[in-house]
């Protein structure tokens, strides 16, 4: 097991130092060929795993990494059925998207530095993935970081992708800190950093260090999944290609945060206050997202608010107990995410990246694999019944419900809500795209390349289908996925509500998910002149503040990006060129005489500077002296 | 073994000398000398490296001097120090090189003053004699003054003035202390020495203690250099040629912290442990304030001037929180910053080259036009700010998570800077590699075989330390635990 995990990891890192070295002097063909077969190597391997570590769960040392004293950290992995699902999960869509990105990046010179980024994602996602110990996981947390930084501003010539690659950076960094800060309490409080270990132990720990460390996983957390106030990355993220969108701020690295948090779930699950916290940011950004998705005009951006609203739910589901059912939801939204996301990569590349859908309409008739593809995505993702999608979030509602908390009801209250917003957006999505009339951005479309079309029909399969997986008895299932992962510590294989009411919920829940679909029709639909014209009208006036996320970036911006530059600038001029500089070099000039250092130096009074700055360090010492013995 | 080490390059430096009017064998010269040093440094751990029979000590020198007033030659090679006359000497090696196109005047004593400087900071590292040690810390400090006053660009004088003036005024206080202490130890036992190991233990008066802790400190202080004498640095490095740069950041920087470590606080054990609270407050401050003016400086040069002011800020916080992980974390960060600060000095000094400037407003859209440049760039910039699998990460962690059971609230802080560090530099990355061209340079041409000569040996160390930073670890565990286990708050206080 140690080598089949050992070279799962190193494959993809094998194929980035690869594109890195070799890249630009091989063949294209052999480049791209190279990198697909380095993430495919990874998802044998990751099925080999799978296979013959069927519900076992071990930890496993790769190497001794940094060893100082009792700071030991080694590469390690901590193989469970969480981990092994997940590492199945990542190197199948990060296959697919590399196929698929041989045909989208047909056109660009410069795949071999595309490739190589894309490859290094997949190893430290790995990392991520199966690490055991939390440093080590750090390096791929940061990895991917990194990685998504430079893939999306892969085209740094336009200075806004550039940018947005640097706020990505530097807003998931602002979540780093607290993994980080947590590192280091749990250093303190358990001498070890590794995931086994500590969700071993997690009796010692007392209520207000759980519940410490619980809000800051947190908050690390929602750095890397885009959860409120760290969202406004993510819409601008939009900015790299879209394979890149699909995977990295779709599938993978964006669900980082939640599967952090199931990790650690015997941590944060100590602290109440910590769940809540948990369900409650959840909560309110499904719902934020949910409503900017609503404003957008741009394709990829109604897919990344819709993202950063299904994150939601999973935190949620985290925060109400429900390890499974926000495991499985991560499971089939990134099959179903992705999916919309290449198929609007598809559409874009047709439309020469026109993306705004008010100008698109019509498109069933240019590329009607498309329309199936994105069809089966739009029904998985709207969670319309019988779709896998629909079961899934069945079970997530379920639970919230299920949970005994006061705070519970209002959650519940917010999530249905955003089910509703959620089918609503959708299907205004889908009815733009395909439905009305051919809209002007479709003069000229190009053809797709078939790779960029039969790749996907895997996923669209997933995507309904993933959802089955966990099908209650209720209707004709067994719970496999609930089943398979009851070992990991935390899990509630069963909601175990009422049978009736389970029925009746799931009635309703599909009941409001198809009313999104039906709104969405009479606004959207294909018959324009229908009295809900006005509606419409005054909807669009509505989602001005929508479209800018409500105002979020524009808050960041000027409260903080803005006063940093401009201090710095003045820290630089006054306070360390004139007050500190200044007053030090005062010094040695002597006060009354406001000569040039340079006419000293002609002058030859050197000695008289030199005396008055050795006399005016000699006081500084003095000072110090003085400071140190107080503290003595 | 160790007096050839340090006195090869002196010999270079006066065969430079005299072939001061044949540049091209004096480069040449010069550079096989210092290979010629980095080999025999090499091969010290082929002589066993790890069997120290002095303690932790690996190879020890002593010779008479002068007698009478208790000078004496005395060398010592521990783990530590070997790390850092390694870095010396691969730093000397890659500073000739760097010079190879841009220094064209004078090159005979140009070589003069590198290699004599070269010298003076492997004395430096070795000396356990404080008198010799104080002869090789100024002998570092002339060539240094020399090379940014002839050598340097527009405001050199100013620049290479100041630095001195800070530099003497701070030793010249040392030397005061210095002498304090021989006389005082000589007046209570009889016994008049400079010797590091007897002078170690040494009962003081408190007063006295404090007074004389307080000189070393601010001599090593301003060398460092902490907030608030740090002043000098942005200016001596803006006007230094690209070797000064290197050697200034690489070396000089870490001969002031590492005499924090060897001999101000095993020294002055108890005066040590009152300065905590103040190192430590005075490395946040570093840490945060020079990142911070970082951001708005457009000199190139200037910016990676003062990220180097922040870097060896948490560099004192390790030293100060003084527990073995956190000094083993500050002293492999000493390595790390000499390897990828020098980087982005020689980077930035390439580009300086070939467009003739360092202002971020000219620059941009370099990848398009040098790829293999940026991807270094990139590389070491990614270093600096501490991505994990690069060397800085495994410093970075040490100390901050080391810091955690003594001062969780510095720690705390401390990692704050992840953020400050990324914002500075990423810009530095964007206006220089991304975005259109802002600027028609005649002529742009990546790397050159000499270039990459100097890179790649770098970019392999801040992999190789990044993924299996072991070996590095062990060798300075031996030294650390002597230190640090008899010095301020020991490694028990861990949990």
């Amino acid at each position: 097991m140690r080598v089949i995990l050992a070279l799962m990891l190193l494959f993809p890192l094998a194929g980035a130092l690869f594109q890195a070295l070799k890249g630009r002097s091989v063949a294209r063909r052999v480049s791209e060929m190279a990198a697909c077969l380095a993430v495919g190597g990874a998802f044998v391997f990751a099925s080999t795993a799978f296979i013959l570590g069927w519900n076992t769960s071990i930890s496993l040392t790769f190497f001794e990494w940094i060893a100082v004293h009792n700071f030991r950290v080694a590469a390690d992995a901590f193989f469970n059925p969480l981990s092994a699902l997940m590492a199945l999960m990542v190197t199948f869509v990060s296959t697919i998207i590399h196929i698929y990105s041989v045909g989208y990046m047909h056109e660009d010179r410069d795949y071999t530095r595309y490739f190589c980024y894309l490859n290094l994602f997949v190893f430290s996602m790995l990392v991520i993935t199966l690490a055991d110990n939390l440093i080590f996981m750090f390096v791929g947390w940061e990895g991917v970081g990194f990685c998504s930084y430079a893939l999306i501003g892969f085209w740094y010539p336009e200075e806004f992708r550039a940018n947005a690659g640097r706020k990505a950076f530097l807003l998931t960094r602002i979540g780093d800190v607290a993994f980080g800060i947590a590192i280091g309490l749990f250093f303190v409080r358990f001498n070890n950093t590794t995931i086994s270990f500590i969700n071993a132990h997690t009796g010692e720990l007392q209520a207000g260090a759980a519940t410490v460390l619980g809000l800051l996983l947190l908050w690390s957390a929602m750095g890397k999944s885009a959860q409120l106030p760290l969202t406004v990355w993510l819409p601008d993220a939009m900015a790299g290609p879209t394979p890149v969108s699909a995977l990295i701020h779709a599938a993978t690295m964006v669900t980082a945060g939640v599967y952090l948090l199931i990790r650690l779930y015997p941590v944060v699950s100590l602290s109440p206050t910590a769940m809540a916290a948990v369900a409650g940011v959840g909560t309110v950004t499904a719902l934020y997202a949910a409503l900017s998705a609503l404003g957008q005009r741009d394709i990829k951006k109604v897919l990344a608010y819709s993202t950063i609203s299904q994150l939601g739910y999973m935190f949620i589901a985290i925060g109400a107990g429900d390890l499974i059912g926000s495991m499985a939801f991560l499971l089939s939204h990134a099959f179903y995410k992705s999916l919309l996301f290449l198929c609007a990569g598809c559409i874009l590349h047709a439309l020469h990246d026109k993306g705004d859908i008010f100008m698109m309409g019509g498109l069933k008739a240019y590329m009607p694999k498309v329309f199936w593809l994105f069809l089966a995505g739009a029904l998985s993702l709207g969670a319309i019944p019988p779709t896998g999608g629909f079961f899934i979030k069945d079970r997530l509602l379920l639970s919230i419900m299920n949970n005994p908390e006061d705070l519970f009801s209002i959650v519940w209250i917010g999530a249905l809500a955003a089910s509703f917003l959620t089918s609503l957006y959708t299907f205004r999505l889908f009815f733009a795209v395909f439905a009305k009339p051919v809209g002007l951005a479709v003069e000229e479309v190009r053809p797709i390349p078939r790779i960029m079309t039969d790749t996907l029909w895997p996923l669209a399969i997933l995507g309904i289908a993933a959802g089955y997986l966990n099908l209650s008895p209720e209707w004709g299932g067994n719970e496999w996925l609930a089943g398979y992962l009851a070992n990991i510590q935390g899990a509630v294989e069963h909601i175990g509500a009422d049978p009736g009411l389970e029925t009746q919920t799931a009635l309703f829940d599909a009941a409001l998910a198809s009313a999104g679909v039906v709104v969405a029709y009479m606004l959207y639909g294909p018959r324009e002149s229908f009295a809900f014209r006005q509606l419409v009208e005054l909807f669009q006036a509505a989602s001005g503040a929508a479209l800018e996320g409500f105002y979020l970036n524009w808050i960041y911006t000027t409260v903080i990006a803005r006063p940093y530059r401009r201090l710095a600038e003045l820290l630089w001029v006054y306070a360390d060129e004139k007050m500190l500089d200044g007053g030090i070099v005062a010094c040695g000039r002597t006060l009354p005489e406001i000569a040039s250092v340079l006419r000293f130096w002609t002058t030859g009074r050197i000695s008289t500077y030199l005396g008055m700055l050795f006399l005016g360090f000699a006081v500084l010492a003095c000072g110090f002296a003085l400071s140190f013995y107080l503290a003595f | 073994m160790l007096t050839v080490i340090i006195f090869l390059p002196l010999a270079g430096a006066l065969a430079a000398l005299a072939l001061w009017h044949k540049p091209k064998i004096c480069r040449w010269m010069s550079f096989s000398v210092s290979i010629a040093d980095l080999l025999l440094v090499a091969s010290l751990s082929f002589g066993g490296l790890r069997t120290g029979s002095a303690g932790s000590w690996l190879l020890l020198e002593d010779h008479a001097w002068m007698e009478s007033l208790g000078v004496r030659y005395s060398l010592g090679l521990d783990g530590i120090s070997y790390l850092l006359i390694f870095l010396t000497a691969l730093l000397g090696a890659l500073s000739v090189l760097v010079s190879w196109k841009q220094i064209e005047e004078k090159v005979g004593l140009f070589h003069f003053f590198l290699l004599a400087m070269q010298a003076g900071v492997m004395g430096v590292f070795l000396a356990t004699d404080l008198f010799l040690f104080y002869l090789f810390w100024e002998l570092q400090l002339i060539p240094m003054f020399f090379i940014i006053g002839i050598w340097g660009h527009a405001g050199r004088i100013f620049a290479t003035v100041k630095f001195v003036m800070f530099s003497i005024a701070g030793s010249l206080l040392m030397l005061v202390a210095l002498v304090a202490l021989y006389i005082l130890r000589g007046h209570a036992t009889g016994h008049y020495t400079f010797s590091l190991f007897m002078l170690t233990g040494f009962p003081l008066s408190k007063t006295a203690e404090l007074l004389i802790f307080s000189a070393f400190l601010l001599a090593f202080a301003i060398k460092i250099p902490v907030f608030p004498v740090h002043t000098w640095l942005p200016d001596a490095h803006t006007e230094a040629p690209t070797a000064g740069s290197v050697i200034l950041a690489g070396l000089l920087l870490k001969t002031g912290a590492y005499a924090l470590l060897r001999f101000a606080f095993p020294l002055f054990p108890n005066a040590a442990r009152a300065s905590v609270p103040v190192l430590i407050t005075a490395g946040l401050i570093g840490l945060f304030y020079a990142s911070w003016i970082a951001f708005a400086q457009r000199d190139m040069k200037r910016l990676v001037a003062y990220s180097s002011i922040a870097h060896m800020g948490l560099i004192l916080i390790g030293l100060a929180v003084w527990n073995s992980i956190t000094v083993s974390g500050a002293v492999l960060q000493m390595i790390n910053h000499g390897i990828t600060t020098s980087a982005m000095f020689i980077l930035v000094g390439m580009l300086d080259e070939r467009t003739r400037t360092r202002d971020l407003a000219e620059m941009g859209g370099i990848w398009g036009q040098m790829p293999i440049f940026s991807a270094f760039f990139l590389l070491f910039a990614m270093s600096s700010i501490g991505l994990p699998g690069l060397n800085n990460f495994i410093g970075e962690i040490l100390i901050l998570v080391g810091a955690f059971a003594t001062h969780p609230g510095a720690a705390m802080i401390a990692f704050g800077g992840m953020v400050v560090t990324l914002v500075y530099l990423l810009r530095l990355v964007q206006e220089t590699l991304y975005g259109e061209p802002r600027s028609e340079f005649p002529a742009m041409w990546d790397i050159t075989g000499r270039e990459a000569a100097i890179l790649v040996p770098l970019a392999l160390a801040v992999l190789v330390i990044g993924f299996y930073p072991g070996p590095v670890l062990d060798l300075m565990q031996g030294p650390i635990n002597s230190i640090v286990g008899g010095g301020i708050g020991r490694i028990a206080a861990l949990p």
